[in-house]
């Protein structure tokens, strides 16, 4: 085995050679230094307010933004490795976390929605009665009918455990589907099973798909959901373009931002609303 | 005359017993030669150690007077072996004569007159647009018979070369092999064919036991 | 949601020019055809030399071949991941999320299949071209040649099949590439977004796309064969 090893690696032929060098060279070149990597939640994404609020920061800093849209989970997860310049999520308490650890800096506020919760329109739990959502997935755990949970750590799954908890409940049973998926199959998901499910309103209103569901319950303050944009430590991760994850981060934020997120419609509806700014 | 190759002793063992121990051998230039011998008796073994496609002892090893050891690569181009049943490349007859010239690096132009005439010389150029695999056992047989002297070896050695043949392919056959006798290259022609061991001029080699005896 | 509707919003949107469409498609065939050049001379020359040589450990590289044949993407895809992220040991060379990570992740797919099958090609031809090849003269390397191309077929197959396990693929992709819009996105990661937007009939174009293509690419294989007369 060795010797023929040995006999090919004598006569091996040129082409080879320089295409491997080329692959390599081109592997060796770094990506370019004004992009920026930008990692956010299925719910900026597949609600199209991305689509339409970069493109204008885009023209501004003549560079281009690449989105890698997860859970905000996995959003996060790719900011502590280093993977992306900048994060948008919406989960408080893990972004809170991520700031003490020294991952991040630079968090701001940029737009807040709501949290709903949909399910059939018969509501045979009887949540549209219901005083509060905690009294809301009180009624939901008897069990009546089934309720389908992200179960994948995102900012929606997030919300969804602190209900529970503050409700004083554990979920488990037939009733209670974990569902390990993202927003849009779980709404498809919830509507198969005539289930009951937690979402934002972003993502409930752009989805295409009939699913037979219908807005339940909504307005309780609790339900308010948050985005937080956040820099990735440039003290962390010294390779990263941190000159254009602050010019976003100032950008969406500022005036301009503002009114370009306010303007984002669907079927005539706002889904995001800008934080108020200073000025 | 010195013959073309010569050997003293040659010994082939397997699991310990001497299948094959004879010598000493001479092959002449142009002189042809019939092996025979019955069914397992060691021909195709035979002419695969001297085509250097399989090992043995041999001692006194000669080539045109001069002494070889071991089996280099240039005496193997000077010795080709044709298989009873002859694999041809699922190329072109053309393709299949010009391998062996390619292989040893031979250029464009010289290879295709080379090939040109192997090809008439077998008597195959009208079967030249044939895709080999639609050939004939005789004309399959005649293109390995070109693919083997083309490439100008002074050893010729031919395993069965009319076994399973019908008696004009037979006939187109044996009429090659005394071609290449007259164009001084040794030629050992392994088989049970009447016809060939009755050749004028043609001196048979018996294989009992491992050991090989000439017949007069 | 009418079957045959989702369809005919399938042909509009491919035979519209939708620009982006076309742009998530070339990705996909950039993406596994560089893979695939880049894994095929490694992948078929193992495959043939564990078919002609014999030794210590032959079977037991056959089995984990084999077996890494039925390797999940998404853990090719996570493993890589850990590999090529900045926090990872390979994570000087920047290749997360871009193209080349894709390239590379495709071309470690295409592997095995291209060895797997080589080596099944190898060991189906006629034993005798080897060996008639070497009593010609020919070297290693042309007697290699020779034998892979009288088993042109079946190492055809074995491209195209590896071809296909790349194209097809989206947990590696997915995990690699981020599919990121206009760089990273290519046919199936971008059928996984669209769906997850309940976007059925951009999903079902795209899945459309990649039949045709794989039709194409078999068709214009059956075409180079010619009659195929040899196994």
């Amino acid at each position: 085995m060795h010797d023929v090893f040995m006999k090919k690696a004598k006569s091996c032929r040129c082409p080879l050679a320089l295409l491997a060098s080329v692959f390599l060279i081109a592997l060796a070149m770094p990506a370019s230094a004004r992009d920026i990597r930008l990692a956010t939640t299925t719910s900026t994404e597949n609600s199209g307010l991305l689509r339409v609020l970069l493109p204008k920061y885009e023209a501004r800093c003549g560079c281009k933004v690449h989105v890698i849209s997860a859970g905000t989970g996995k959003a996060l997860e790719f900011g502590k490795n280093g993977d992306v310049d900048v994060v948008l999520v919406h989960a408080r308490a893990a972004e809170d976390k991520f700031m003490t650890e020294g991952h991040g800096v630079n968090r701001r506020d940029v737009m807040y929605n709501d949290f709903i919760l949909v399910g059939p329109k018969s509501d045979p739990a009887g949540i549209r009665n219901a005083k509060s959502v905690i009294e809301a997935f009180r009624m939901l755990s008897r069990g009546g009918s089934r309720f389908v949970s992200r179960g994948d750590n995102s900012g929606t799954d997030q919300m969804e455990k602190n209900y529970w908890r503050e409700a004083g409940v554990s979920p488990k049973g037939g009733w209670f589907v974990s569902a390990g998926l993202g927003m849009g199959e779980v709404l498809t998901m919830a509507g198969e099973m005539r289930g009951y499910t937690l979402t934002d309103r972003a993502t409930y209103s752009a989805y295409r798909a009939k699913t037979g569901l219908d807005i339940l319950f909504a307005g309780d303050p609790k339900m308010f959901n948050p985005y937080g944009i956040i820099a990735i430590s440039p003290k962390k991760y010294p390779m990263l373009n941190h000159t254009g994850a602050m010019d976003l981060i100032a950008w969406i934020t500022s005036a301009e931002g503002r009114q370009a997120i306010a303007g984002f419609t669907l079927h005539g509806e706002q889904l995001f609303f800008p934080t108020p700014g200073a000025a | 005359m010195s013959a073309l190759l010569g050997l003293r002793r040659l010994r082939k063992l397997i699991g310990g017993r001497a299948m094959l121990d004879l010598g000493p051998l001479a092959l002449e230039a142009g002189q042809g030669y019939v092996l025979t011998g019955d069914n397992g008796s060691g021909k195709t073994t035979l002419l695969r150690i001297l085509a250097g496609l399989e090992g043995a002892e041999i001692d006194g090893l000669e080539f045109k007077g001069r002494g070889v050891s071991g089996y280099p690569d240039w005496l193997r181009r000077q010795i080709v072996c044709v298989h009873q049943d002859p694999y041809l490349f699922h190329t072109s007859i053309a393709a299949n004569i010009a391998y062996g010239l390619k292989a040893r690096g031979k250029g464009g132009a010289e290879r295709e007159a080379l090939v040109r005439e192997a090809v008439e010389w077998a008597g195959v150029d009208r079967l030249a647009a044939t895709p080999p695999g639609k050939l004939s056992g005789g004309e399959r047989q005649r293109v390995a018979l070109a693919r083997a002297k083309v490439l100008g070896a002074r050893v010729i050695l031919l395993d069965e070369p009319t076994a399973n043949l019908d008696s004009e392919a037979r006939a187109q056959t044996i009429a090659l092999i005394e071609k290449m006798c007259r164009d001084n290259v040794a030629v050992v022609v392994a088989c049970h064919d009447r016809e060939l061991i009755e050749l004028p001029h043609v001196q048979r080699l018996h294989l009992e036991r491992g050991r090989l005896d000439a017949v007069p | 949601m009418n079957p045959v509707q989702v369809t005919t919003d399938a042909f509009a949107l491919l035979f519209g020019g939708d620009a982006e469409l076309w742009g998530i498609v070339f990705v996909s065939l950039k993406v596994a055809i560089l893979g695939l050049l880049i894994a095929a001379p490694p992948g078929i020359a193992l495959g043939y030399l564990l078919a002609m040589k014999r030794f210590r450990g032959r079977r037991v590289l056959v089995v984990l071949l084999q077996s890494l044949l039925a390797f999940p993407t998404v853990v090719v895809g996570l493993v890589l991941y850990m590999l090529l992220s900045r926090h990872g040991p390979l994570g000087a060379l920047q290749l997360l999320f871009t193209q080349d990570a894709m390239i590379i992740g495709q071309a470690i797919l295409a592997f095995p299949i291209l060895s797997a099958f080589t080596l099944s090609a190898v060991q189906g031809a006629d034993p005798r071209a080897h060996e008639t090849a070497v009593s010609l003269g020919a070297g290693p390397w042309r007697a290699a040649l020779t034998v892979l191309n009288e088993a042109r077929f079946a190492v055809m197959a074995a491209v195209i099949n590896g071809f296909g396990r790349a194209i097809s693929e989206v947990g590696c992709a997915l995990m690699i590439g981020g599919n990121i819009a206009g760089v990273t996105r290519n046919i199936t990661t971008a059928i996984a977004l669209e769906t997850s937007k309940g976007e059925f009939a951009q999903g079902i174009a795209l899945g459309l796309v990649l039949v045709v293509l794989a039709l194409g690419i078999n068709f214009s294989m059956a075409l180079l064969q010619g009659e195929g007369g040899m196994k």
